[in-house]
C-alpha cells in the first residue's frame, strides 16, 4: 500500500541531504544550506500530499485471481478415420482407427465425438487443419493418421493436434508392423496420443496374465491365459489338467510365475512365454510354497513357504541357490510385493491377531504394520511409480479394492462388492485390474479394471471367466 | 393506599397469578402419566364334550409335516440345472491338450518396429491459408517491419534529422543546443550520443542502406495494420529509453530538489509495485469489486477440466497471466506460464495446457469484466490450484 509515502518521502529528502554531505565529506552545520534542505524537504512533503491519494487508488500489476476447483469431465477428441493411403488399406484403417478410440475412450479420460458431427473431412493426410471448424464442434485434440501397405507390412502415420493452442502436439511419428500386429501398432498409436495429453505414460501395448476358468464352481478347471490389456487375442498357457493359480509377469514380461497344484500341494513354476516352457522352482522338501513375485530386477522372487504349518517369507534367486528367510514369526505371512526401486516389501500378516499390512527391508528385519483401519486387508501391490500401495479390503461383509499412501496413510476405497480381490497395477500406475466374483452357485469371477481415481469401473471383456490378473509391463 | 397497602396488594397479586399458572400450567406438567388400559382377552368357554372333540381331531396333525417335507427335495432338482448350463462352456476342456503342446505363436513382436519420427513431420500442417488482406493497396513500397531510424553514430552525416524530436529528453537540450554555433558536423554529433539514444534502434544502419529508406521513412502515412496482437514490446523500450538519456546526461549535480523528490517517488513506485510484477503502468478508476472477481472465477473455473490431468499434474499449481482486450477476450498469444509449484517440468506442463485451454474456451465470448475499469484488468494472473481436484 501508498500509506508510508508521506513518510517515506520526507525521509528520503533527509536522507539525501545526509548522503550529498557524506559525498562532498561535509560534517559541520551548514547554515547557507540549510534553506535548500528545508525546501528539498517541504518539496518532498508536498510532493507525498499531491500524488499519495493517487496512487493509493491505483492498483499495480495484474488483476490476480485463484481458481481452486473445476471440472472433470471426459477430454473430448475428433478422430476422424485414418485415411488409407493405398487401396488395400481401407479396411486395416478402418480397424486402427477403431482401436484406438477405444483404448482412448476406454480410460475414461476422453470422450470420442462421432464423425458424423466433423465438419472437416480428411481426404488425405497432409492436408491443412482447418482449427475454426473443430473449435465449432468443441474439440480439444484432433487425431490425423494414415495407413498405408508397403512391402507386406502395415504402416501407420499419425499426427496430433491441441485445437486450441491452433498447433501440433508433438512430432508427427510413423509405426510399421506385419498385419497380424495391426492391434499393436494401434495400440502404439493410442499409447503415444495418451502420454501426449495427460502427461503419462500410457498402457495400452501391454498384456494380461490370469486364470482362465470354466465349469462349474464346485468343479472349476483353470489354466493359465495371456491377452492384450483389452481382452483380445487371447493365448492359453497351460491345459486345465491342474489347478493353477495367481500368475505373476517378471519385469521384462519375458516370463511367468504361477503357483500350480499338478503335486497335490502348492508350488511354484516358472513359465517362458517365449516357448511356453514351465520348470518346477526347486524347494525343500516337505514345505509348500505360493504367492510368488519376481523383483524388481527380475533376478530374485519372494514368496510364502509353508513349513511345519506356519508360513514365512523367503527369497531365492530366480536361477537357483538356497533361498533365504525374511520373516519369522509363527504368524502367516503371504502376499509379499516388492517396491519399484526393491528396497522393500509389502505384505499381509495376521500377527496382530488379523490380516494387516506390513512393509520391511527387502532383506529382511522387522516389519512396520501400516493399515489400521476396520477391517482385514490382504494382497497389498506396490505401484509401479511407488507412491501407493493397492489392497483387497474385507469389511462388514463386503470386499473392497483400495489404494493407500506407502505410509498407510490416504486409503481410499475404489470398489465395493459381494467379492473384489487381487489387485494388478497398470504399467502407467493409474488403473488396477482386479477379479470379481459374483455371488450364487452360478456366479462366476470376471476381470474388471478401475481408475485409481475410482471411477471408470468397467468389466474387461473378451477374456469370459477370469480370475488373477496381473499386467505385463508396457511392451517393447 | 399507602406503601404497606401497595406491598400487599402486589404479594397478592403475585401469589393470585402464580396459583392461576399452577393450575394451567402444572396440571398438565405434574399429570401422573395415565396408565394404560387394561386389555382384555376375550374367552369363550367350550364343554367338555367340544374339548374331547378337538382332541379327537388331533391326529391328523401328524400328516402335514409328513407334507412339508418334500419341500426340501425340491431345492435339489434347482440345483441340477446348474451343471448342466456349465457344460455350455465346458467344450473348451476337451482340446485343453493343445495349448501346451503348440508352443504359443507369440504375437510376432519383434517385427514392430521402432519409431520413425522424421517421415510425418516434413511437411508441418499449416493453418487454412490466409486470407488475403487488400491493405497492400496503402503499402507496395515499403516492407511492413518498421524501418529503422538512422544510428547518427554511424552515418556521420550531420543531416536534419535530430531537429524534430531530439528535445525528448529536456535536461539534455540545454547542453546540446548552445554548441550548435560550431560546426555543424562534429557538433550535432555530440548531443547526439547523450540526447539521440531514445531514437536509435537496436539495429545499425549502415551508410549503404540509409542514404535512401532515411527519406522515405514517413512510417505514419502508410503504416500497415498490425497483423498480430504485438507482443507489448512497448512500454518496456519506452522507459528505458526516457530514463536513460535522463541519466546519462545528467550525472549528478543538476537539481537537488526535484531529485529527492523523484527518488522518493521511485522508491515509492517500486514498493507498490513489488511482488505483482506489474506493467507500471497505473490504473485509473474503481478497482476490480469482490464480486466482479468472483463473476470471473466461475468463468474461468467452469472451462477448466481437470479430467485428463495426470495424477502428478494435479499436484501442480500453475500461475499464468494473460493480456486482455478492452471488450474482455484474452490475447491468446499473450497466455504464459508464469510460475509452478509442486510438480515436475512436464506435469507444470500439462497444468499449464489445461489452464489455457480454460482461458482460451471460456474467454472466446468475452469474459464478465466491466469495460470501465478495463485498466485493472488489462493483465491478468490465473493461479490455478487443483488441490481440490486431487484424487482424495
Amino acid at each position: 500500500m501508498i500509506t508510508a509515502s508521506f513518510g517515506q518521502i520526507f525521509a528520503a529528502a533527509q536522507a539525501d541531504v545526509m548522503r550529498r554531505d557524506a559525498e562532498t565529506g561535509y560534517k559541520g552545520p551548514r547554515p547557507e544550506r540549510g534553506m535548500a534542505s528545508m525546501m528539498r524537504i517541504a518539496l518532498a512533503a508536498l510532493a507525498a500530499l499531491m500524488i499519495g491519494p493517487a496512487m493509493a487508488q491505483a492498483q499495480q500489476g495484474p488483476l490476480r485471481i485463484e481458481i481452486t476447483d473445476g471440472v472433470i469431465e471426459p477430454l473430448p477428441y475428433a478422430l476422424p478415420t485414418f485415411v488409407a493411403e493405398t487401396g488395400d488399406a481401407g479396411q486395416m484403417a478402418n480397424d486402427i482407427t477403431r482401436v484406438i478410440a477405444a483404448d482412448l475412450s476406454g480410460t475414461g479420460l476422453f470422450r470420442e465425438i462421432p464423425e458424423s458431427a466433423h465438419i472437416q473431412r480428411f481426404g488425405a493426410f497432409d492436408m491443412p487443419v482447418s482449427y475454426p471448424d473443430w473449435q465449432a464442434i468443441n474439440a480439444q485434440a484432433l487425431i490425423v493418421g494414415g495407413v498405408s501397405m508397403q512391402g507386406g507390412k502395415v504402416v501407420v502415420k499419425f499426427r496430433l493436434f491441441d485445437i486450441y493452442s491452433g498447433q501440433q502436439l508433438g512430432d508427427g511419428q510413423q509405426l510399421a508392423a506385419s498385419p497380424a500386429s495391426w492391434r499393436r501398432l494401434a495400440h502404439k498409436v493410442a499409447d503415444v496420443i495418451y502420454s501426449r495429453v495427460t502427461g503419462e505414460s500410457g498402457y495400452f501395448d501391454s498384456r494380461v496374465v490370469f486364470v482362465s476358468e470354466t465349469g462349474p464352481k464346485d468343479a472349476r478347471q483353470k489354466r493359465l491365459a495371456v491377452a492384450d490389456y483389452d481382452g483380445a487375442n487371447i493365448q492359453y498357457l497351460t491345459d486345465s489338467s491342474t489347478i493353477v493359480l495367481a500368475p505373476r509377469f517378471s519385469p521384462d514380461g519375458g516370463r511367468v510365475l504361477y503357483t500350480t497344484f499338478e503335486t497335490g500341494f502348492p508350488r511354484i513354476k516358472m513359465l517362458d512365454t517365449r516357448n511356453v516352457a514351465a520348470t518346477l522352482l526347486p524347494e525343500i522338501p516337505g514345505t509348500m510354497t505360493f504367492a510368488p513375485r519376481f523383483s524388481p530386477d527380475g533376478g530374485s522372487i519372494v514368496y510364502s513357504m509353508e513349513q511345519g504349518g506356519n508360513t514365512d517369507l523367503w527369497t531365492m534367486g530366480v536361477s537357483g541357490g538356497s533361498p533365504s528367510r525374511l520373516t519369522n514369526s509363527p504368524a502367516i505371512e503371504t502376499a509379499p510385493s516388492y517396491s519399484p526401486d526393491g528396497s522393500r516389501i509389502v505384505f499381509e500378516s495376521d500377527r496382530s491377531g488379523t490380516q494387516q499390512l506390513y512393509i520391511m527391508s527387502a532383506g529382511g528385519g522387522e516389519p512396520t504394520r501400516i493399515s489400521f483401519g476396520e477391517g482385514r486387508y490382504g494382497t497389498p501391490v506396490w505401484s509401479p511409480r511407488g507412491d501407493l500401495i493397492a489392497f483387497t479390503k474385507q469389511h462388514a461383509g463386503r470386499f473392497h479394492i483400495g489404494v493407500m499412501r506407502t505410509d498407510g496413510s490416504e486409503e481410499r476405497l475404489l470398489t465395493a462388492s459381494f467379492l473384489d480381490e487381487g489387485p494388478t497395477w497398470s504399467p502407467n500406475g493409474r488403473v488396477i485390474m482386479f477379479t470379481r466374483e459374483s455371488p450364487g452357485a452360478a456366479g462366476g469371477a470376471q476381470l474388471f479394471s478401475v481408475d485409481i481415481s475410482g471411477r471408470n469401473l468397467k468389466k474387461v471383456d473378451g477374456v469370459g471367466a477370469a480370475s488373477d490378473p496381473a499386467w505385463s509391463p508396457l511392451l517393447p | 393506599m399507602d406503601r404497606a397497602d401497595k406491598i400487599g396488594t402486589g404479594v397478592s397479586a403475585v401469589l393470585h397469578l402464580g396459583v392461576i399458572a399452577w393450575v394451567l400450567l402444572g396440571g398438565s406438567w405434574f399429570k401422573p402419566k395415565p396408565s394404560e388400559p387394561i386389555v382384555m382377552q376375550e374367552v369363550s368357554v367350550i364343554s367338555e364334550a367340544e374339548f374331547s372333540a378337538m382332541v379327537a381331531a388331533a391326529p391328523k396333525a401328524s400328516e402335514t409335516p409328513v407334507a412339508e417335507m418334500p419341500a426340501q427335495p425340491q431345492p435339489q432338482p434347482v440345483e441340477q440345472p446348474a451343471p448342466e448350463e456349465a457344460p455350455v462352456p465346458e467344450p473348451q476342456p476337451q482340446p485343453m491338450p493343445e495349448p501346451v503342446a503348440e508352443p504359443e505363436p507369440q504375437p510376432d513382436m519383434s517385427d514392430l518396429e521402432p519409431v520413425e519420427p522424421a517421415e510425418v513431420t516434413e511437411v508441418p500442417p499449416s493453418m487454412m491459408p490466409p486470407v488475403e488482406v487488400p491493405q497492400d493497396t496503402t503499402t507496395p513500397d515499403f516492407s511492413a517491419r518498421p524501418v529503422p531510424k538512422p544510428a547518427p553514430r554511424v552515418a556521420p552525416k550531420p543531416a536534419e534529422a535530430p531537429a524534430p524530436d531530439a528535445k525528448v529528453s529536456e535536461l539534455a537540450e540545454p547542453e546540446t543546443r548552445p554548441e550548435e554555433s560550431a560546426e555543424p558536423e562534429q557538433v550535432i554529433e555530440e548531443p547526439k550520443e547523450e540526447a539521440a539514444p531514445p531514437e536509435a534502434t537496436t539495429e545499425i544502419v549502415t551508410e549503404a542502406t540509409e542514404t535512401e529508406e532515411v527519406a522515405k521513412t514517413s512510417a505514419p502515412a502508410s503504416s500497415a495494420r498490425p497483423r498480430t496482437k504485438p507482443a507489448k514490446p512497448a512500454p518496456a523500450p519506452t522507459e528505458t529509453a526516457a530514463a536513460k538519456p535522463a541519466a546519462a546526461t545528467k550525472p549528478a549535480e543538476a537539481k537537488p530538489a526535484t531529485d529527492a523528490v523523484n527518488d522518493a517517488l521511485a522508491e515509492a513506485m517500486a514498493e507498490e509495485a513489488q511482488g505483482t510484477g506489474g506493467t507500471g503502468r497505473a490504473a485509473s478508476g474503481p478497482p476490480v469489486t469482490a464480486g466482479e472477481k468472483e463473476a470471473l472465477i466461475v468463468d474461468v473455473k467452469a472451462c477448466w477440466n481437470v479430467g485428463a490431468l495426470s495424477s502428478e499434474a494435479l499436484r501442480t499449481t500453475v500461475t499464468l497471466r494473460v493480456a486482455m482486450n478492452p471488450d474482455g477476450k484474452p490475447d491468446i498469444g499473450s497466455i504464459e506460464m508464469v510460475g509452478y509449484e509442486g510438480g515436475s517440468d512436464a506435469a507444470a506442463r500439462q497444468a499449464y495446457e489445461a489452464g489455457r485451454r480454460a482461458i482460451v474456451r471460456c474467454g472466446s465470448d468475452g469474459f464478465p469484466l466491466p469495460a470501465e475499469k478495463y485498466d485493472h484488468w488489462r493483465e491478468i494472473e490465473i493461479v490455478f490450484n487443483p488441490e481440490k481436484m486431487r484424487m482424495k
